[in-house]
């Protein structure tokens, strides 16, 4: 026991390492991701056929496919197109793709939670369109939508872990670096658990504060 | 009441000959209504008459399928779709007040009013607080600027509404069931806000069950059933003594009730 406690002890500084670059790639996921869903969130109600059926196939294959394909898509398919970026932006990038998917479900769903007597009252005063969806519609509709996404944004964490497939430095990489000098798998990959668990129980809690709050503003 | 009685110039509200349908219910059958500058109309009738479908016509939340509107300095031909331009012209000549108020909730009072201001006449966010003060006198609620909607009163929220529409200065205000929300003593402030607006000289459309405000209030009061003026007419002759049979029965059932 006070080996494996040694052990974990002497592992630890790499994995806190690994994890900042995990919580990077969940930043930058979440920063490219979110105004992605919106903007699918909006284009998938559009009435303009052009925008609207894009908007949908994106949603839709964004969804359905699963996270590890986008993820090797990207890495391997950018510089095949001759687009040459490193691994952390090709892993970026194919979360916030899976984040805009994911996420302009969420936030429609928010968008449809505003009142249409409100939307009615913007169109009556005079307001543009753009001006309903910008002033009205949209403030309240993320906020609508914002425990759904705290929710997500612990589900794209976790999923950063996949991209040690694409020799991204993360949590999950250098525990299977320290397995791979040590054959102790079960042992580094448990302490790994634990780092990602010391992320998303406190975050889950957030999550469900947030959600309660925002229940009772509502109400 | 009001100078209406004298008619003066052109109508600030035409209509003519507008239907409007809703797959196969003809909801509105070829209504015709002129309305004076500072005329207040009330319009009356059993639920399903009509009477919230035409008056929502008026700034188009309502499609009609034909007919010709004017409002203001703007006549439509409804045989074809409205440009965006046209239809925010329209919009921009007419008030509307609903019955659910519909503020804005994550807006203070103070920007539910100054923000319409802003975007629809580009007016620079001092002179619309300026405008917007001056209107929250009106409706006796200059102490709430600050407050957000939820921590108001239905009637109060209900006054708000209708000083966010006034600040726009509409050349007619519709009034969509404006007390039908609010508890009977919560819509005296509304109807005395409105009583206001109407001795102020305000062209009104005010679709409602009010009958005593109608009496007190409306230059003329128009019924509908089935899509359709059926009678219209000063109060005095159309409440108190009505022609039409359907017209008598509407008015017994509502003065049975109180």
């Amino acid at each position: 026991m006070s080996g494996l406690l040694a052990n974990w002890a002497d592992w630890l500084p790499q994995l806190w390492k690994g994890l900042l670059i995990s919580l990077q790639l969940t930043g930058a996921a979440l920063a490219a991701g979110l105004p992605l869903g919106l903007a699918l969130a909006l284009l998938t109600s559009a009435r303009t056929p052009w925008l609207k059926w894009p908007a949908i196939a994106l949603v839709e294959v964004g969804r359905g496919a699963p996270a590890l394909v986008v993820l090797q898509m990207v890495y391997y398919g950018l510089p095949s197109a001759g687009i040459n970026v490193s691994a952390f932006i090709s892993g970026a990038l194919a979360l916030a793709l899976t984040t805009g998917a994911y996420t302009s479900e969420i936030l429609r769903a928010g968008i449809n939670a505003v009142p249409k007597g409100e939307v009615e009252a913007g169109h009556a005063l005079g307001m543009t369109p753009g001006d309903v969806l910008r002033f009205v519609v949209i403030p309240q509709g993320v906020v609508f939508a914002v425990p759904a996404l705290m929710g997500f944004a612990i589900l794209i964490f976790q999923a950063t872990a996949l991209t040690f497939t694409i020799a991204i430095p993360e949590l999950l990489a250098r525990a299977y670096r320290i397995g791979a000098a040590t054959y102790l798998y079960l042992d580094v990959l448990i302490l790994a658990g634990l780092v990602y668990l010391a992320i998303t129980i406190p975050f889950g809690w957030l999550v469900n504060r947030a959600a309660r709050r925002l229940g009772s503003h509502l109400g | 009441m009001s100078e209406a009685q004298t008619p003066a110039g052109p109508p600030v509200v035409s209509l003519k000959k507008i239907n409007i349908r809703y797959g196969n219910h003809h909801a509105v059958r070829d209504v015709s209504l002129d309305i004076a500058r500072g005329e207040v109309v009330a319009m009356v009738g059993p639920s399903g008459a009509g009477k919230s479908t035409l008056l929502r016509a008026i700034n188009m939340l309502e499609t009609p399928s034909s007919g010709t509107l004017h409002v203001g300095d703007f006549t439509f031909s409804l045989d074809h779709r409205l440009s965006q331009k046209e239809l925010l012209a329209l919009r921009r000549s007419t008030g509307m007040v609903f019955q659910q108020f519909n503020l804005f909730p994550h807006m203070t009072v103070e920007k539910n009013i100054s923000l319409p201001q802003m975007r629809v006449l580009g007016r620079s966010r001092a002179e619309a607080d300026k405008v917007t003060a001056r209107l929250l006198e009106r409706v006796h609620l200059a102490d709430k600027a600050k407050a957000y909607p939820a921590r108001l009163s239905g009637g109060q929220q209900q006054r708000i509404a209708i000083a966010r529409a006034l600040a726009l200065d509409p050349k007619v205000m519709l009034f969509d069931e404006p007390t039908s929300a609010l508890d009977p003593e919560l819509g005296l402030d509304v109807l005395e806000v409105m009583r206001e607006l109407a001795a102020d000289g305000m062209t009104m459309i005010v679709v409602t069950h009010e009958i005593a405000f109608a009496a007190e209030v409306a230059d003329r009061v128009i019924v509908m059933a089935d899509g359709e003026i059926i009678e219209q007419g000063p109060p005095d002759q159309v409440i108190r003594n009505p022609q039409l049979p359907r017209t008598q029965k509407f008015f017994r059932a509502i003065l049975d009730r109180h």
